[in-house]
């Protein structure tokens, strides 16, 4: 991208499009042209642990699959002319070395930058040897390791004698908490978790014996079910943690040893030492010279570390209208982070767009159905190996072989990763070279991708119920890892399974059914109020149902931001816009009583007093928010002395003598949260103590203010305010759970005060701190919403949030179609974070109230009225009134199934005394001849 | 000894088929995988859309085909 | 601001954020172009081993 030029709405974006060398329509991807070319070229995509020729594909599902020419290494690009064994060995005549530079003009209404982050390079830094010690890797570079597609096939081995490592130690924070020249002051966010992902997976590779610790400051795992996974890492995998700061890393032993050692500084202040043979820095993110380029020619303001400039109240926005940021280029993030800011960008630009909405796009097609091709089964089976998650168990070409001799059975084939985009392509050619037409895949769980290989078939002229899904990953190799032989035994007979009802799989027709355009948003807090004006300003009428007698949610303790934006004022202009909005209606009072419908068919009936009625929509948003624990510890409730989160603030801001008249302060973290009954981080605590403790110290720098802690989370960007704190004088004391700080009432000199008694963990003494007020920063819990998830049959998880559909590319959606979520409903989050959420959830709401028409699945009951004897027992046993009998005329009564409330379940045909009902998809005679084959007597 | 078709001698692994519900018991099966519970891999199981799918012959059917017990979860 | 409202939008960078808003938008009526200065879309993820918290491929 060169430049940007016009204003939002009409930009002309001028692109540079370099010369890939080879023709996209002609190249088929055979791999012939890398085979022979004879230049080899680290591969950057194996973080240079291995080599790549100079004519390539990023990697094995790169999208698109088609070769290109590295022109910097290429010998025909660097001697003039020479070479050419591509040109000559390419079958598809596909070579073009007389492609040219190309500048595009683009016009476009909007621009999102997604141009992500690049990895912390630690070479030039003493301290860890990387680049002089062989051992010594990045984080980047072990994950290429442990891939099934890296290096090393996935063995874990360390590069300087290829022999797996018996002692491995990640080092947290290179790069970022640091001060030092050329590294980050602040939190990358991602490397605590993606440190014990790496550990535990590494276990899962090396066995139990394997040895991993991991060093570090803090340990910051505060996202959703983050906190579960740490515990896991250290309980049950045996990862372990080590609260240090190193000091340096150097060779081990003698000449021919290449082994390292870690001196370090624990945390009572001991230097120590411990030998590895392996040790991965966790380097953290940063935003490359290139993009901030990018971000300069294009006018785009950046903070002082290069991320683009956004304010907590409008995320996704930069300082130039109509240009969008999402990723890590708006701040260090995890992939849910990410994806949620991506679809919130979506949102921003469906805003500043409505109003052209459908002009230039065409609705995608597929090619016809030929019914003739369903005369025999032809059936085809494709079984993946998804890397080492099943191939390393199931004896994958075995059951591939096993296949081809089944009945019917025409095509066979096993990949490396049947879902990838390449494969699609070889699936859809072997569906019409061979005439299948029906398609079995062995893989990982027809819950998350039954969908994709149903739209690739289809692609490919098939009808989509005409593939049946085998499931060897979820249910075989992953549950009998240490049985191999047995698990492909099972995964033979489950193949065989699949392959007799695919033999006996009918083409289903698609059921369409009307779409209604408004959305309901349950909860008016800032998530729901958010999502609710996204939604109006895109057109779509809004209903936003609350409990409460107004609208403002947790946000209205929210005195400011973490960037300092005014909390309070922003509430206001939201109210405002949302009262004022002639596309949103606001029901104060009223909760939900029952939901009945599906997606783009919803019926809500709610209750405002003793007054019910009525609303038709055809999505929901959950914005339900939640609410902070009430403890029965510290003296709560006891002391007038101890107050819960905002409470001392706002105690201050109403009666500034009160802060005038104390000499010391605390706070005390975690209370309810991280602790066996409530195992999970609230997240945005440390934030919300540490902006009170620096507006305490700011107002008045002789105050002493203690924050009691268990690990500091600053993540991201906020580490600013760790830092800052600490500058300013507030005194951090560690404690542990096992130690809790205990709180007494005290009369000191004359004053009731407070006497917290707390182990220090440097002095490992217990200290006494007098304080005049202490603030509790207590558990964020979840509302107690079982009633409403019930009705909406959408899932809670064992902390009472709701649960989303997929934890890192799905994280506002359910799996209910037609249901979203955002906002603490989810889980505890700062208000920032409830507004990218929010607005994400308008997003993907969106691209259903768009839809004329919505498509639901079409396995519904049928009914044989010819059987049918018109008893009844069909419609008594229907839990959604989709079959009742109708008079026939002359006939009597005769069951009738009403295909658009029919979820499919099969209740109606398993009481059918006559047999008359039989179930699309899921027929008698198909499950029969399953049980039959996996019996195999 | 025998008792019907179980050799006592022999360790008895029984072989299970399985009618799982796709909401919540096929859901949780996966879940048992992803979350790596190992268990006896004589299983093999069916997925309905609703436990309610099952019909009593299927569970007879199964019995008949060479199972040696029939689970219905949902 | 214009009147003449384009309805298409630029993402430059294709990774998993990238193609999300991407996919979002093509979704809603609006036609996307897509900018990737690396010669395939997937950006880092592609790269990652297993992604928590089901250790799932990130591919």
């Amino acid at each position: 991208m060169e430049s940007i030029e016009g204003d939002a709405g009409n930009f002309r974006v001028t692109v540079r499009e370099r010369p890939r060398y080879v023709d996209m329509d002609k190249c088929i991807a055979c791999g012939i042209c890398a085979e022979r070319c004879p230049r080899k070229v680290k591969d950057e995509y194996n973080q240079g642990l291995s080599k790549r020729k100079a004519i390539y594909v990023q990697y094995a599902q790169a999208v698109p699959l088609k070769y290109v020419i590295d022109a910097d290494h290429c010998i025909y690009f660097k001697k003039k002319g020479r070479c050419k064994a591509c040109e000559k060995y390419c079958p598809a005549d596909a070579i073009d070395f007389t492609q040219k530079e190309k500048i595009h003009k683009i016009e476009v209404g909007s621009v999102i930058l997604s141009t992500g982050f690049k990895s912390f390079d630690p070479s030039g830094h003493d301290v860890y040897g990387y680049g002089s010690l062989p051992n010594v890797i990045t984080s980047m570079e072990f994950e290429r390791i442990l891939s099934a597609s890296g290096p090393f096939q996935g063995q874990l081995q360390r590069p300087s004698d290829s022999e797996p490592p018996q002692k491995i130690a990640w080092l947290q924070c290179v790069g970022s908490r640091d001060l030092h020249a050329g590294c980050h002051e602040y939190c990358s966010g991602v490397c605590c978790m993606y440190a014990i992902k790496e550990a535990v997976i590494a276990k899962e590779h090396a066995g139990s014996d394997l040895d991993t610790a991991i060093f570090f400051m803090d340990m910051r795992t505060p996202g959703k079910e983050f906190d579960k996974y740490y515990d896991r890492a250290r309980d049950e995998a045996g990862v372990r943690f080590i609260r240090s700061r190193v000091h340096s890393i150097e060779r081990a032993g003698g000449p021919g040893s290449d082994d390292l050692r870690i001196i370090y500084v624990s945390e009572d202040g001991k230097l120590k030492e411990e030998i590895f043979n392996l040790v991965v820095l966790s380097t953290g993110l940063e935003i490359s010279e290139d993009v901030r380029k990018l971000a300069q020619d294009l006018g785009i303001e950046l903070d002082p570390h290069g991320f683009a400039k956004t304010s907590s109240f409008t995320p996704v926005a930069t300082s130039r209208p109509g240009v969008f940021v999402c990723g890590a280029f708006a701040g260090p993030k995890d992939i849910p982070q990410s994806v949620m800011e991506a679809s919130a960008a979506s949102s921003a630009c469906a805003v500043l767009l409505a109003d052209s909405r459908n002009t230039l796009t065409q609705e995608k097609t597929y090619p016809p159905e030929d019914p003739i091709i369903y005369e025999e089964p032809r059936i085809g089976v494709f079984v993946c190996h998804c890397g080492i998650n099943i191939g390393g168990v199931v004896d994958v070409p075995a059951v591939r072989d096993y296949a081809e001799t089944l009945p019917n059975v025409v095509y066979v084939a096993d990949n490396m990763f049947t879902c990838s985009q390449d494969t699609q392509g070889l699936i859809r050619d072997a569906v019409k070279e061979n005439r299948l037409n029906r398609v079995v895949v062995a893989a990982c769980t027809p819950r998350t991708h039954e969908s994709l290989f149903q739209e690739t078939i289809r692609d490919g002229g098939l009808n989509p119920y005409l593939f049946e899904f085998a499931n060897i990953r979820d249910q075989d190799a992953w549950v009998h890892q240490k049985e191999p032989e047995k698990a492909t035994e099972k995964a033979k007979d489950l193949v065989r399974m699949s392959v007799v009802k695919a033999a006996l799989l009918e083409p289903i027709e698609p059921l369409l059914l009307g779409n209604r355009h408004e959305a309901l948003v349950i909860g008016g807090g800032a998530a729901g109020m958010i999502a609710a004006l996204d939604l109006a300003d895109q057109g779509f009428k809004t209903f936003i149902v609350e409990q409460k007698e107004k609208l403002g949610g947790y946000a209205k303790y929210v005195r400011k931001t973490w960037k300092g934006e005014d909390g309070r004022a922003f509430l206001a202009n939201l109210k405002e816009r949302v009262n004022g909005h002639e596309r949103i209606e606001v029901l104060l009072n009223t909760k939900v009583s029952h939901v009945s419908g599906f997606v783009g068919n919803f019926t809500t009936t709610v209750t405002t007093g003793s007054a019910e009625q009525e609303l038709e929509h055809g999505v929901i948003i959950l914005a339900v928010g939640a609410k902070s624990l009430k403890p029965d510890e510290y003296l709560y409730k006891q002391s007038d002395l101890v107050m819960r989160w905002h409470e001392l603030e706002e105690l201050f801001e109403k009666e500034p003598e009160r802060l005038e008249e104390s000499e010391a302060v605390a706070f005390i973290q975690c209370v309810g949260s991280r602790e066996p009954e409530r195992p999970y981080c609230s997240k945005f605590c440390c934030i919300s103590s540490l902006q009170q403790a620096i507006d305490f110290k700011t107002l008045k720098p002789d105050l002493n203010v203690y924050i009691l802690y268990r690990d500091i989370r600053t993540y991201g960007q906020r580490e600013e305010l760790y830092r800052k704190a600490r500058e300013l004088g507030v005194i951090f004391i560690r404690y542990s759970l096992n130690e809790k700080p205990v709180v007494e009432e005290a009369r000191i000199n004359g004053k009731d005060k407070l006497k917290i008694t707390v182990k220090d963990h440097i002095l490992g003494i217990p200290l006494e701190l007098h304080v005049d007020y202490l603030d509790l920063a207590t558990a964020i819990i979840a509302r107690g919403e079982e009633e409403l998830a019930k009705m909406l049959k959408v899932p809670l998880n064992e902390d009472g949030f709701f649960l989303e559909a997929h934890m890192k590319l799905r994280p506002v959606d359910f799996a209910t179609d037609g249901i979203f979520m955002c906002g603490m409903a989810h889980y505890p989050k700062p208000l920032e974070e409830s507004i990218v959420q929010a607005k994400a959830a308008a997003a993907r709401a969106a691209s259903v109230l768009i839809k004329e028409s919505v498509e639901v699945e079409p396995t519904v009951s049928v009914v044989d009225q010819e059987k049918c004897i018109g008893c009844g027992l069909c419609e008594v046993s229907c839990p959604f009134m989709a079959i009742h009998l109708v008079k026939v005329p002359g006939q009597g009564y005769r069951a009738e199934n009403i295909s658009a409330l029919c979820k499919g379940c099969g209740i109606c045909a398993a009481a059918c005394p006559q047999k008359a009902i039989d179930m699309k998809h899921f027929r008698d005679r198909q499950i029969l001849a399953m049980i039959e084959a996996g019996g195999g007597k | 000894m025998k008792v019907g078709n179980i050799d006592m001698n022999k360790s008895f692994e029984p072989k299970i088929l399985a009618f799982l519900c796709n909401w919540c018991a096929y859901a949780g099966a996966d879940l048992a995988g992803v979350s790596r519970l190992q268990y006896p891999p004589t299983i093999r199981s069916i997925r309905v859309m609703c436990s309610g799918r099952v019909d009593p012959v299927y569970i007879i059917d199964g019995l008949k085909s060479g199972f040696d017990s029939v689970f219905v979860s949902g | 601001m214009s009147k003449d409202i384009k309805g298409s939008v630029m993402v430059v960078g294709g990774g998993i954020a990238g193609m999300q808003s991407a996919l979002d938008l093509a979704n809603s009526g609006f036609l996307v172009h897509m900018v990737e200065k690396s010669a395939a879309i997937g950006g880092v993820m592609s790269a990652l081993d297993k992604t928590f918290p089901t250790n799932d491929c990130a591919m």
